[in-house]
């Protein structure tokens, strides 16, 4: 799975837990640029990425993720781990 | 708490849980609250409020759990077969998942009657704070 699958389907997830079809996610997206996104559906969204992608984080790996880019791409080197 | 981990606990719809849920909510519908209704309906008798369960559910994350530090953050629950007055459930409930990362639990749940029947179940995801 490339990197702009996995966006995708991360979007997907977005858009289930957030319960917004609107969103469109890019690389640069933030906390900041969606409403919903607060920190209690933050651990929903993680829970939700975890559970679709069959992987674990660990808090400290999450907490350097500065955007949906990054996120993605740690998310794409756990699958090539 | 681990994944795996099994937790059971007994719940009796009482008079006195019946009575004060519907004097705190107020819903009398009659399937709750009139045996000749019910019966008319095809039910044993007065059908108690689902959301009586979630009650039982609220005490057993509260107060059951080997820690006190919880929050629950989600919860779905299907209501397969009809709950009556005085029926005595097993509510059991097994840790299906742990996310290390956000610190949440999630849990599978049944109510079960003395017969065995399953009359609910579902999933709860609890944070730790």
């Amino acid at each position: 799975m490339d990197h702009t699958a996995i966006i995708r389907k991360v979007n997907d997830i977005f858009i289930d837990v957030l319960d917004n079809p609107d969103i469109v996610l890019t690389d640069e997206t933030s906390a900041s640029d969606i409403a919903e996104w607060d920190s209690l559906n933050h651990i929903q969204l993680v829970v939700a990425i975890e559970k679709a992608f069959k992987m674990k984080f660990t808090s400290k790996e999450i907490q350097s993720w500065k955007n949906v880019g990054e996120m993605c791409k740690a998310i794409n080197e756990k699958m090539n781990a | 708490m681990l994944k795996g981990d099994r937790f059971t606990h007994s719940y009796t719809v009482s008079p006195l849980i019946h009575e004060q849920f519907i004097e705190l909510f107020g819903d009398r519908n009659p399937l709750h609250t009139d045996e000749p209704f019910s019966r008319r309906k095809g039910f044993q008798g007065r059908v108690m409020h689902g959301n009586i369960l979630n009650g039982f559910l609220s005490h057993f994350i509260g107060e059951l759990l080997p820690i006190k530090n919880v929050i629950i953050q989600s919860q779905e629950i299907k209501y397969y077969r009809p709950v009556y007055l005085n029926d005595e459930l097993l509510l059991a409930a097994f840790i299906e998942d742990v996310h290390e990362s956000v610190n949440v639990v999630e849990f599978k749940f049944n109510f079960s009657n003395t017969n065995g029947v399953r009359v609910a179940g579902g999933k709860i995801m609890i944070g730790i704070i």
